[in-house]
């Protein structure tokens, strides 16, 4: 601290209680002004996420209104989008390649993470500085030796294709060997004395006691696979055989401004995300904060 | 028969890390090292044309197109424009509004979240919506104060702006989020005792919460150059297709162009070497701040 923050001594004594309602006072209009910024910063992050509800349901003839809600709700947008691209398919693919993605990475991260927690072996920790190495080589740096690798396996514009690269995650495999670490070392000995194998003490003793962090992995694998976009725009060529987030890129440029039916699909895109953060809030918020916070 | 249990038992590990392992090798270290390998290599993708050794030809080139200097000025523009989303208006709202209700603190929490969970594209196509010159809300908004029409997307003084802005947007919540939760742990009687020694609140804030707040500001600055390229990948792909005039371009967008528009693996290949190591000496840079500041916490 800087001498000039240091008052003379008996200075707090003489002003306490002047000092203590102006700080009161000062607090109460600290926490509307409070309010104030926060309720700005909420509105500038929900508002475009409205508006693209809302023009999703006006109606053709009504799209440049302004107003807050349409003066004829319509879904006709909707019925023009399913028309035009088949959404149902691609929200269907969109699902499956998260839910895989999200099931092989937890299982491969804990296989891994068990690995690091259990053993000291030779090379254990290169072995770990390289899986956490791997965030530092952008996709766009490995993405056309990746993509020549599925050309020859003949995967192109494939599901497949879409999940074979994420088998693992470095961040998974991290968080879970923290994790598993923290775990009482008592347990896993007693386990061990009991004559358990490495297989039943990792699936009968630790994994029923990782639910809170499998959970929120869980949780965040599925958000980013589900909202992916640069590796199907690689691979995808035929709307049937890709993701939503490419039906949107399709249906941009191939229809253009046709901000309804645009809408409609981004809506759409967003819904089930959306829906499964209205009734999971604060988990879904918590697991993001600890991939941020580590 | 011991010796086959010891040499079994060092072998279940390396079992265990098998999945992970391999993943990483095929997907990434392969990759990498083949694209050390092709950069020297003269090639079109086509499966049946003859890949041809130029050297350091394609490095030469590369480096001598007025395209890939603007990319790499862009990506810092990039860097530092995010810069006030994802690390000063966070750090500022988090000091700024700790005193909250936890209801509140909650609530807020909720909401401002929202964008990270919208997928790139949808924001894209959000903002292309609402950025559009004629009918676009935010150029309406403007109209009603006598501004405007401001062509966001396409004036090549604006454009890079526009996709900053559509990036902070979706960063600058989860951001705050952050900045808040590590505003809140630092220790109360810290603040109460240099309260009591009659420090005003700039000094609290300027001697006490920004040095603790140090190493969460050094994550945010990673965390933004990470997402960052992830993000603007997808924003410059939908909205501005890199321009105007190469205007919106950076190195990642780059890349894709020389690789999937130019079909010039060599180039595409020589740009990425430079952008892995460009990338590696920042991170490891960053790596050694966060460090040295976690060291200052102590």
């Amino acid at each position: 601290m800087t001498p000039d923050a240091i008052p003379a001594p008996g200075w707090r004594l003489a002003i306490r209680p002047q000092a203590m309602a102006q700080r009161r006072g000062r607090r109460l209009g600290r926490g509307v002004l409070g309010h104030g910024v926060l309720l700005a910063l909420s509105f500038v992050c929900l508002f475009p996420i409205y508006w693209m509800v809302v023009t999703s349901l006006r109606p053709a003839n009504a799209i440049f209104e302004t107003t807050l809600w349409p003066s004829a709700a319509s879904l006709a947008n909707y019925r023009y989008t399913l028309n035009a691209i088949p959404v149902a398919q691609m929200l269907g693919n969109t699902l499956v390649v998260a839910l895989l993605v999200t099931a092989i990475q937890l299982l491969t991260a804990l296989l891994a993470a068990f690995a690091f927690a259990r053993w000291r072996f030779t090379g254990d920790r290169l072995v770990f500085a390289l899986v956490a190495l791997t965030w530092l080589v952008p996709f766009q740096v490995v993405m056309i030796p990746n993509f020549l690798l599925v050309a020859q396996l003949g995967l192109l514009d494939s599901l497949t294709a879409l999940v074979l690269p994420h088998f693992a995650s470095a961040l998974a495999v991290m968080l879970l060997t923290q994790a598993i670490r923290a775990f009482p070392q008592e347990v896993i000995e007693a386990a061990h004395m009991d004559g358990a194998s490495s297989w039943r003490l990792l699936w009968q003793v630790l994994v029923p006691n990782l639910g809170g962090s499998l959970a929120s992995l869980a949780i965040l694998i599925f958000i980013s696979t589900w909202n992916e976009y640069f590796w199907p725009l690689l691979l995808s060529r035929t709307p049937e055989n890709s993701v939503i987030q490419i039906g949107i890129q399709m249906f941009m440029s191939a229809e253009g401004n046709q901000w309804g039916p645009l809408m409609a699909a981004s809506t759409m895109a967003s819904v089930p995300i959306l829906a499964f953060y209205l009734v999971l809030q604060r988990q879904v918020v918590q697991s993001f904060m600890q991939s941020g916070l580590r | 028969m011991i010796r086959r249990r010891r040499w079994r038992q060092s072998l279940t590990p390396w079992l265990y890390l098998l999945p992970v392992a391999g993943t990483f090798l095929v997907w990434v270290y392969e990759p990498l090292a083949q694209a050390v390998w092709r950069s020297f290599f003269e090639w079109n993708m086509l499966p049946d044309t003859p890949m041809t050794y130029v050297g350091w030809g394609n490095y030469q080139n590369i480096l001598a197109l007025p395209k890939l200097w603007q990319a790499l000025r862009n990506t810092a523009l990039y860097m530092f424009g995010l810069l006030p989303f994802a690390v000063v208006a966070p750090l500022a709202i988090a000091i700024y509004t700790q005193d909250l209700p936890t209801r509140w603190r909650n609530l807020y929490r909720g909401l401002i979240f929202v964008p990270m969970l919208i997928a790139p594209v949808v924001a894209a196509s959000v903002w292309r919506w609402l950025l559009d010159p004629g009918h676009g809300v935010v150029n309406r908004a403007l109209a009603a104060f006598g501004l405007g029409p401001v062509a966001f997307l396409s004036d090549p003084r604006l454009a890079i702006w526009s996709i900053i802005g559509i990036t902070g947007w979706k960063l600058i919540g989860f951001a705050t989020l952050i900045a808040s939760a590590a505003n809140a742990r630092i220790n109360p009687s810290l603040i109460e005792a240099a309260r009591m020694d009659g420090a005003s609140g700039w000094a609290i804030v300027r001697h006490i919460r920004l040095p603790l707040l140090s190493s969460t500001a050094l994550l945010l600055v990673t965390m933004s150059i990470l997402l960052g390229a992830q993000w603007t990948f997808s924003y410059i792909n939908v909205l501005t297709d890199g321009g105007p005039l190469g205007a919106t371009t950076n190195i990642y967008y780059l890349l894709w162009d020389f690789g999937f528009s130019s079909l010039s693996v060599g180039w595409s290949s020589a740009s990425a070497v430079l952008l892995f190591i460009g990338f590696a000496l920042l991170a490891l840079g960053l790596l050694w701040l966060t460090e040295r500041v976690s060291l200052h916490d102590a």
